[in-house]
């Protein structure tokens, strides 16, 4: 029985292509289980979970660093969460960089970071080695970010904090890997808060795309030939995701779309086309995180190689660029 | 290795090799310590590299919670083991009276074996330096 009211469009447009279109509803008004992440850069699995076995935390069945609660009541105000033994983090969000894959001592691009859950977990993923730039043009974002690498224990991560594209310009060809996490319209959030659907609309929808579309061009530049690229966002809506992907493809013929896997979680293929737009076969091997298959919030991710062949501009800038605002977040803040 | 973080090293007994693999700058009476591949980073000029490691006073350096949180696991000097609820009281700003081996100055705070925060240590007062980030219960 649906408790939560959802708009006659919203119902409309989604469900002429999301599968058992009840559950999906069903799910969608459900709250979010609390979840978490195990940040191994403070201490080992085991160490983490025997300070929190009384939570009694249930794991994720396809990440062996994600955990459940039944009541996760009051985890951020825990000692383990103080000193960054865990993330708190969305069961979908930790995905995507699960699907990058950054490896030791490489350069990664996190183009939209903030709050920075992701570049956190990249950062982990990389055992505190080589570097990754995480990036967020919002002042007050960018302190949350820099508050997350601070607790997490980060000492790989450079911040900045530039428009998107220009930082994609600056290191064109020469990141190992990418994540573009894009700033979208947020309908996963729905399941967090109920103001998230009051809120919800077709021309809400319409805003992003545009900087969605800029923003992956701009990290396929910054990937080095050869180099792999996750663009995902929170939202359901197609003009936010594989009319993204396919403006890319059109931009950029060699780019790779590849099948993104995790085993144990539930991923459903991309779409083919949404309303008069056709997509290239290509968009299909892009996967959706449905809520009512793995019980997270929805999520979109397209796993992007870059060809070996395509052409490798020369890094620009060489240090003429300056991040706004050098090392002014949390001062005034911070006891220290 | 940087003068500053040898300094923090010998106060608190923190291995060389820690800081083997990192780097460090002095910036606006600040140390930051990060990998060496994030200090070279110069395509664009960052707001941050890395992790504040400590701040530069004209008569001490006063290392960070969260610096020490990640680099001062090892330390085996000026270190105060506490307990749950002394280390909350510390986490939310309080102090201790208490009488330990460590010298006067910053004491790394420790619980559970891992370091939660800097404190000061003038016998028999242990002070918190921790920042007030949000409530510990």
């Amino acid at each position: 029985m649906l408790t939560r009211k959802f708009p006659l469009a919203f119902v409309e447009r989604y469900s002429r292509f999301i599968p058992d279109f009840d559950a999906f509803l069903d799910a969608m008004q459900r709250p979010l289980r609390r979840t978490f992440r195990v940040n191994t850069l403070k201490a080992t699995r085991e160490r983490t979970l025997d300070l929190l076995a009384d939570l009694k935390p249930e794991p994720l069945p396809w990440y062996e660093l994600g955990f459940s609660l039944s009541d996760g009541e009051g985890l951020g105000k825990r000692i383990e969460h103080f000193i960054g033994l865990i993330y708190v983090q969305e069961a979908a969000s930790m995905a995507p960089p699960l699907v990058l894959r950054p490896q030791p001592g490489e350069r990664v691009l996190d183009i939209a970071a903030a709050p920075g859950s992701k570049t956190t977990e990249m950062s982990a993923m990389m055992q505190n080695t080589g570097i990754i730039i995480s990036n967020d043009p919002s002042p007050t974002r960018v302190r949350g970010l820099i508050g997350n690498v601070d607790r997490a224990g980060c000492l790989n991560v450079a911040v900045c904090r530039m428009d998107g594209v220009s930082l994609g310009r600056a290191v064109a060809g020469t990141c190992d890997r990418v994540l573009v996490d894009a700033p979208c319209s947020s309908e996963g959030t729905i399941r967090k808060s109920a103001q998230a659907l009051d809120h919800w609309s077709v021309a809400a929808i319409e805003r992003f795309p545009s900087i969605q579309k800029r923003l992956i061009l701009a990290g396929y530049l910054a990937l080095r030939p050869g180099g792999v690229m996750v663009y995902s966002t929170c939202t359901v809506a197609p003009e936010e995701n594989e009319s993204v992907v396919a403006h890319l493809l059109a931009r950029q013929p060699e780019a790779e779309v590849q099948e993104a896997t995790l085993p144990g979680l539930v991923m459903r293929p991309g779409l083919r086309e949404w309303g008069r737009e056709s997509f290239p076969e290509a968009v299909g091997r892009c996967r959706r995180i449905l809520p009512q298959d793995n019980d997270t919030e929805p999520f979109f991710i397209a796993l992007i190689r870059k060809g070996d062949s395509s052409p490798h501009p020369s890094p620009l800038g060489g240090g003429g660029e300056r991040s706004e605002g050098e090392e002014a977040a949390g001062r005034g803040r911070w006891r220290e | 290795m940087n003068r500053r973080v040898r300094e923090l090293s010998e106060r608190f007994g923190i291995p060389r090799e820690v800081f083997d693999r990192l780097a460090a700058i002095e910036d606006q009476e600040t140390v930051f310590v990060s990998t060496p591949e994030v200090m070279e980073f110069d395509a664009v000029r960052p707001m941050r590299r890395g992790i504040r490691l400590a701040r530069i006073y004209p008569y001490s350096l006063k290392p960070t919670t969260f610096g020490m949180q990640v680099l001062g696991r090892e330390a085996t000097r000026n270190v105060v083991d506490v307990s749950d609820e002394q280390a909350k009281l510390l986490i939310n700003g309080g102090a201790l009276s208490t009488d330990i081996e460590a010298d006067n100055g910053f004491v790394l705070i420790r619980w559970q074996g891992f370091v939660v925060g800097v404190g000061f240590y003038k016998r028999p007062v242990l002070k918190s330096q921790i920042p007030r980030f949000r409530p510990v219960e």
